[in-house]
């Protein structure tokens, strides 16, 4: 037995002023012959990562809808910690030094875990790939008596070699495999089934619910941000895959044509560990002493909350590149109807239509230009910004995610949905 | 019983090469009639901070001596460490709102801890305000004042306490025998009871953080970060807070800068997973460096530890501590030790560590310490001859054996030991 998390529950009926009837009593239709549906969730965090978050709001919708739906946390102790980071890296395309040691230390753990798993669950959903080992090591019997889903949440399309060959074997005989988009798996993998699953947000959710423009100003205000300036938003890791120093250039050219320009930059990662603090200083450096570019994090105490504050107060927002990850933040920008300019990388394209939800942009100039338009033209922002919460409310909400999932559920086990 | 930390032993023969023989031998005829004495340490962390770099160093070379010394580290619950950083903050001079739950909290947690103390000692020092309260309740449970004597032992610069705090503080500490501070300056006059003693500290010249390095181990660290030692380094190792001034000290590096284009400022703090405010610091240092990457920012988070500042000021032409306040500010002796130059803020007691002009310079201004730094970079003898005369006073005054020395001759006094034949610096001033 690992460690079961207590979730406040939900209830989709909260969700009938975001969605069509239509699509609530799809939901309802899909969940009927899996009531009673035994769903284990398993990950590797309970809280701080996206998983968590979009766990947070699925476990108690899907109890909500009749399924018995559990989240339980894998037990790690200490000195696995760097060895979860480096594997969790490595499936992202960054190098890391991965030695015996470390791919025994992931073996030992994956065998201890699978010790712990209790029988009874219908179907098991491994959250990412660090975990997805356990499977191998629970007994015959058991492993039989349960079907096994693999929900990725990371692009691991380039994924660093050996590690990714390690992982394999215990990944493809899976029998489905989740990604967010089709080109986050490995060209090379085989499997049975490999499922698309696109994220996507909890408009009730610190991050996305509504805030009154009191609750907003108090949030700027506290950190030192004027509300009556514009003010430009990237919500990102502060790393080279999101081009933070890319959106200093931006702001710094934009505001040659609007000179009271703000800029703010958010860490979604803390800016804690060395590469994410290198990273940190490397921007902050670039920012050197501008007075009109924040950089903040949740060492400043920024919290989702305060994410949803700022991009709520922000004129446009940001997305200066995307070379990892679907990139979700822009959902919650346009569920708040922020125009977003964006580069166009695999998880903007699903979520930014060039010239209705937004602006799609490379290079500086051509950011720059767009920025500055929809700061000079507030019916163009106004009217992406519209169109922009349409989107999100037909594709990226969790009503849509979890009739996904139910689909999924109900071909695993043969259940005509 | 509270919980003992563990201590490396120390035998104070090793110091003998440092010191030499004749201060060797005073310490041990001081420590002879002390011999089988059980000393009690008390504080509140194991980890981290002057005092438990002290305690680590002063209890095993109490134990060489022949004295039972014990270092325990008392209980509390979150609240109360958080209620006991409040009032440390009040004690310095930071305003805080004391109510009587923060008096409360901090009185019930040292009731707690005096209801596990069960044992005598010969002495008992009870070390900064957080246990201070521990004496008074044993006496209380116990119907009188506990065996042996007992000290409270002061690291904190009390002259700007904030009143309330204090008041709280002072009656329980009226029942103690003797009661030490850092600098006469801190003694609090208002103190009734126990006897005042000076002790200024001291630094472990055999801890990784002062121990000689070998050259290759000095060369590996330098080329991992970045420093090429045939260039001109300052190096200031301390806390990004307005004290210790970090945006001053880049300013004075970039007006010498143009003279010296080749060199380099090292800035090393220790920062603290919870300390948003020591955070806000951080950005503010980087962000003034800006992309002049011949200034590196570096702190326990990008792995440096003791050993590393070791490496650094030894690498350092000069060392600063742009304090524009100060408790004591050691790293001052850490640097002469190492027989660097010292660039240093004229406060707290930093004036005590630094033989103005023989030293290393006392400075009051940005411009001031740019001047200094850049006559000391462009005349490496005279910085060369600062920084052994530096090296000497340190000998002579902020040792771990003098600090040891001082202990002893407090022990023998609260005995009723004939005081022999006292010499030395400014370690001892009773009032």
């Amino acid at each position: 037995m690992y460690g079961t998390l207590a979730i406040a529950p939900k209830s989709i009926r909260d969700f009938a002023p975001l969605i069509s009837e239509d699509d609530l009593a799809e939901l309802y239709r899909l969940a009927r012959p899996l009531r009673g549906l035994r769903v284990l969730n398993l990950s590797v965090t309970a809280f701080g990562t996206g998983v968590a978050e979009l766990l947070s709001a699925s476990v108690p919708l899907l109890t909500n809808l009749g399924l018995d739906c559990q989240w339980q946390v894998v037990r790690a102790g200490e000195e696995y910690t760097p060895v979860n980071r480096a594997m969790y890296m490595a499936l992202g395309g960054r190098y890391v030094l991965w030695s015996h040691e470390m791919a025994e230390m992931w073996q030992r753990y994956s065998a201890m875990n699978a010790d712990l798993f209790t029988s009874g669950f219908d179907v098991a959903v491994i959250h990412d790939p660090q975990p997805a080992g356990i499977r191998s090591f629970v007994d015959e019997g058991r492993r039989a008596a349960t079907r096994w889903v693999m929900h990725c949440h990371l692009d691991i399309s380039s994924a660093q070699e050996d590690v990714w060959l390690l992982l394999r074997q215990h990944i493809e005989p899976y029998d489905a495999i989740v990604f967010e988009a089709e080109g986050f798996a490995p060209a090379d993998m085989r499997s049975r089934g490999i499922e698309v699953i696109q994220p996507a947000i909890d408009p009730t959710g610190p991050r996305s619910m509504d805030l009154s423009p009191e609750a907003i100003a108090t949030f700027t205000e506290r950190y030192g941000i004027d509300a009556r300036r514009p003010l430009l938003c990237q919500l990102s890791p502060l790393d080279e895959s999101c081009d933070p120093l890319g959106a200093i250039d931006v702001h710094y050219r934009a505001k040659q044509e609007v000179p009271d320009l703000q800029l703010l930059l958010v860490a979604t990662v803390v800016p804690e560990e060395p590469l994410a603090r290198a990273s940190f200083d490397e921007v902050a450096r670039k920012a050197m002493e501008y007075t009109d570019v924040f950089v903040l994090s949740s060492l400043n105490g920024v919290g989702n909350v305060e994410m949803n504050a700022f991009q709520r107060a922000a004129d446009v927002v940001l997305q200066r590149d995307l070379r990892r990850g679907f990139g979700l933040w822009i959902s919650d920008a346009l569920w708040k109807e922020r125009p977003v300019v964006a580069a166009p990388r695999t998880g903007v394209l699903e979520q930014v239509v060039d010239g209705d939800t937004g602006f799609l942009a490379e290079g500086t100039e051509d950011f720059a230009r767009r920025v500055v338009e929809l700061l000079k033209d507030r019916g163009l922002a106004a009217r992406l910004g519209a169109a922009g919460r349409r989107r999100v409310r037909e594709r990226f909400l969790i009503t849509r995610y979890l009739s996904d999932y139910l689909r999924l559920l109900g071909r695993l086990t043969g259940v005509s949905t | 019983m509270l919980g003992s930390v563990p201590t490396t032993p120390k035998a104070l023969q090793d110091y003998e090469p440092l010191i030499g023989g004749e201060r060797i031998d005073e310490i041990r005829e001081l420590a002879a009639p002390l011999a089988g004495a059980r000393v009690l340490h008390i504080n509140a962390t194991a980890f981290g901070g002057g005092v438990a770099e002290i305690l680590g160093s002063l209890v095993p070379l109490m134990n060489d001596l022949g004295l039972q010394a014990d270092w325990q580290v008392m209980k509390g619950s979150e609240e109360f460490f958080r209620v006991t950083k409040a009032m440390h903050n009040a004690l310095q001079g930071m305003l805080i709102d004391w109510t009587p739950h923060l008096r409360e909290v901090w009185l019930d947690n040292n009731l707690l801890n005096a209801q596990l103390f069960d044992e005598d000692y010969d002495f008992v020092v009870v070390h900064d305000p957080q246990p201070a309260a521990i004496l008074g309740f044993v006496a209380e449970v116990r119907g009188h004042h506990p065996a042996g004597h007992w000290l409270w032992r002061c690291h904190i610069d009390l002259t700007l306490a904030q009143v309330q705090v204090w008041d709280a503080l002072r009656p329980h500490l009226e029942g103690y025998d003797a009661a030490i501070f850092t600098l006469a300056d801190y003694v609090k006059e208002d103190l009734g009871g126990p006897r005042t003693f000076v002790v200024p500290p001291a630094i472990d010249p055999l801890s990784s953080k002062n121990a000689d390095l070998p050259a290759d181990v000095l060369r590996g660290i330098l080329d991992r970060y970045g420093i090429d030692p045939t260039k001109p380094l300052m190096v200031q190792v301390s806390r990004f807070d307005p004290w210790k001034d970090p945006l001053g000290v880049i300013d004075a590096y970039r007006a010498i800068k143009p003279e010296l284009p080749d060199l380099h400022l090292v800035l090393i703090a220790s920062m603290a997973h919870d300390d948003p405010e020591g955070w806000a610091w951080y950005e503010r240092t980087v962000r003034r460096a800006g992309d002049d990457y011949d200034i590196h920012i570096l702190s326990n988070l990008n792995g440096v530890g003791n050993v590393e500042v070791n490496a650094f000021q030894r690498a350092a032409d000069v060392v600063i501590q742009k304090s524009v306040r100060e408790g004591f500010g050691l790293v001052v002796s850490e640097a002469f030790w190492k027989e660097r130059p010292v660039v240093a803020g004229n406060v707290g007691g930093i004036p005590l560590q630094i033989v103005n002009g023989k030293t290393g310079y006392l400075v009051n201004t940005v411009e001031e310490c740019a001047q200094r730094v850049l006559s000391l970079l462009r005349n490496p003898r005279k910085a060369r001859k600062m920084g052994r005369a530096g090296r000497e006073f340190v000998r002579d005054n902020f040792l771990i054996t003098r600090y040891l020395r001082d202990y002893l001759r407090i022990f023998q006094e609260l005995k009723g030991i004939e005081p022999q034949r006292w010499e030395g610096a400014a370690t001892r001033a009773q009032v």
